[in-house]
């Protein structure tokens, strides 16, 4: 993720004065997004954002009930600008949204999702089904990348409570949408962490196999990848792991993520640096 | 040729009156009442999907009686009206009584200048924080603007129904109690409310961002049952 000074420039919301109430012709229905648009200026970017690295590492994985993401904590600005970044947020209660490129088009992306998804649900009463939130964030992408010189690619992973299982969703810059069957990775890190995920990935995982190889994907980026933080001993710092299952999302206790970093962390030194063993 | 003739002021604005009024008389009550733990609204209401009680924000209901397109153009205006207010500024900035006089302005608007008054009385619920006790706001038909710290009663006979709720209330009463107490009122002495004509939610802190519940029908009758 990277950090720009520009993030004033980005809000391209302006309230507006009164109760906002259209007649059934111009109505802009459940959609956050179209109500915004009755308010929003026409923005003076005509281009489409050249694509940068994005610095950072997150992966999700699918496992046997729901889904599994982790993403490292570092922005970057040509230096370490950030260590404790959040990157990976609930979208809602059944799905989690995570972010690569820049951070503040990226940190605003996820407060228009979180709102939008709960915006649809009080004004229909319903739920957005899984598959609606992805397609939701397509136009958004679009959006971000053709009206600012910032890029924005996310990644959705959630649990379908329709279809009873986990599922992932990955972008490209101009908003294409695909669902991955297995596994996915956004960011510089890229490489190092969907290697390990190859590697490692099994069908039917357990939700504590699927968090194990997970960490070590980010752990594996974190070495590797300068964009991308890995465990910070020093400091304390985590790369934030969260699951969705039926249950909903969760983040992991401080606790529990340290220790699964330091014991990744111990293997790999106690075999000189070398990724040996079965899970290396 | 037309001609206008002359309606004196005082006449136009009983007839408005006697108008909407009527048409609020045809609907069913609903009663909004402070417990101890949070604010309990009970609505009679047959339908099960066209609500009359709904979230609008963490800490804010809506209540509606009246024409139900009426009523319900004005809680979607209110849900974009506070999740914009949110998004600009902050989540703590979405305020009850803010949007209260929204709906003040601009039934009023409606009542004055309007093609026909709207036909519909409103509630905008306030849960209370560390910074202030909950609220109850009343936006009459005409856009007169009351808050009540207690209770509140729209819709049909809700002057005989005030006082059946006012007749031994208690803001400290258990949730249930307050169900119960509600339910009563609503109903009257000669009949009793099934459960499926009944729609209660509530707005209580359980230690998450948003307060608002609806209950199911298992769950009111396991309360009216108790």
């Amino acid at each position: 993720m990277r950090t720009s000074s520009f993030a004033a420039t980005c809000k391209r919301v302006v309230n507006r004065v009164g109760l906002p109430l259209f007649d059934s012709g111009t109505d802009p229905g459940p959609s956050f997004i179209a109500f915004l648009n009755e308010a929003t200026p026409d923005s003076v970017f005509r281009g489409v954002a050249e694509e940068l690295a994005h610095a950072t590492t997150v992966v999700s994985l699918r496992f046997a009930d729901g889904v599994v993401m982790v993403g490292d904590r570092q922005a970057t600005a040509g230096y370490i600008a950030e260590r404790d970044v959040r990157k990976i947020a609930a979208a809602d209660r059944y799905c989690a949204l995570a972010i690569s490129g820049t951070a503040a088009t990226g940190l605003e992306f996820i407060r228009i999702a979180q709102l939008s998804f709960e915006h649809y649900e009080k004004m229909t009463g319903r739920l957005l089904s899984l598959e609606g939130k992805a397609n939701y964030l397509s136009p958004l992408i679009y959006r971000t990348t053709t009206t600012t010189p910032f890029v924005v690619v996310p990644m959705l992973a959630g649990y379908d409570t329709a279809r009873k299982q986990g599922r992932i969703f990955r972008y490209d810059r101009i908003g294409g949408c695909y669902e991955q069957p297995n596994f996915d990775v956004i960011g510089s890190g890229t490489p190092f962490a969907e290697s390990t995920l190859r590697l490692g990935f099994r069908e039917g995982m357990t939700k504590d196999e699927a968090i194990n190889l997970a960490a070590l994907a980010v752990y594996e980026a974190g070495d590797n990848d300068p964009s991308t933080g890995g465990p910070d001993f020093v400091r304390n710092i985590f790369p934030m792991i969260v699951t969705v299952t039926e249950d909903g999302f969760e983040e992991l206790a401080f606790e529990e993520t340290s220790e699964r970093f330091r014991i990744i962390n111990q293997r790999r030194t106690a075999s000189g640096g070398r990724a040996e063993g079965d899970l290396r | 040729m037309s001609m206008s003739y002359y309606v004196a002021p005082e006449q136009m604005i009983r007839d408005k009156a006697e108008f909407a009024q009527k048409g609020i008389a045809r609907g069913r009550s609903l009663i909004a009442a402070v417990y101890q733990a949070g604010v309990v609204v009970v609505a009679e209401n047959p339908s099960v999907s066209l609500n009359k009680v709904s979230e609008i924000y963490d800490r804010i209901a809506f209540a509606g009686v009246g024409k139900y397109n009426e009523y319900d153009r004005l809680r979607e205006g209110g849900i974009r009206w506070a999740d914009q207010t949110g998004f600009t500024y902050s989540r703590e900035d979405v305020d009850a009584r803010a949007l209260a006089n929204y709906y003040a302005q601009h039934i009023g608007d409606m009542f004055t200048d309007g093609a026909k008054p709207l036909e519909v009385e409103v509630l905008v619920i306030q849960l209370a924080s560390a910074q202030q006790a909950s609220k109850i706001y009343h936006v009459a038909f005409e856009g007169t603007i009351t808050d009540e710290p207690q209770f509140a009663v729209i819709g049909g006979e809700s002057e005989l129904i005030r006082a059946r709720v006012a007749e031994q209330f208690d803001p400290a009463a258990s949730f249930s109690e307050q169900i119960q107490h509600c339910v009563t009122a609503l109903s009257g002495a000669e009949r009793t409310l099934p459960v499926q004509d009944l729609e209660i939610a509530r707005l209580e802190d359980i230690g998450e961002r948003r307060t608002f519940k609806r209950l199911t029908d298992a769950e009111v009758s396991e309360i009216l049952a108790s």
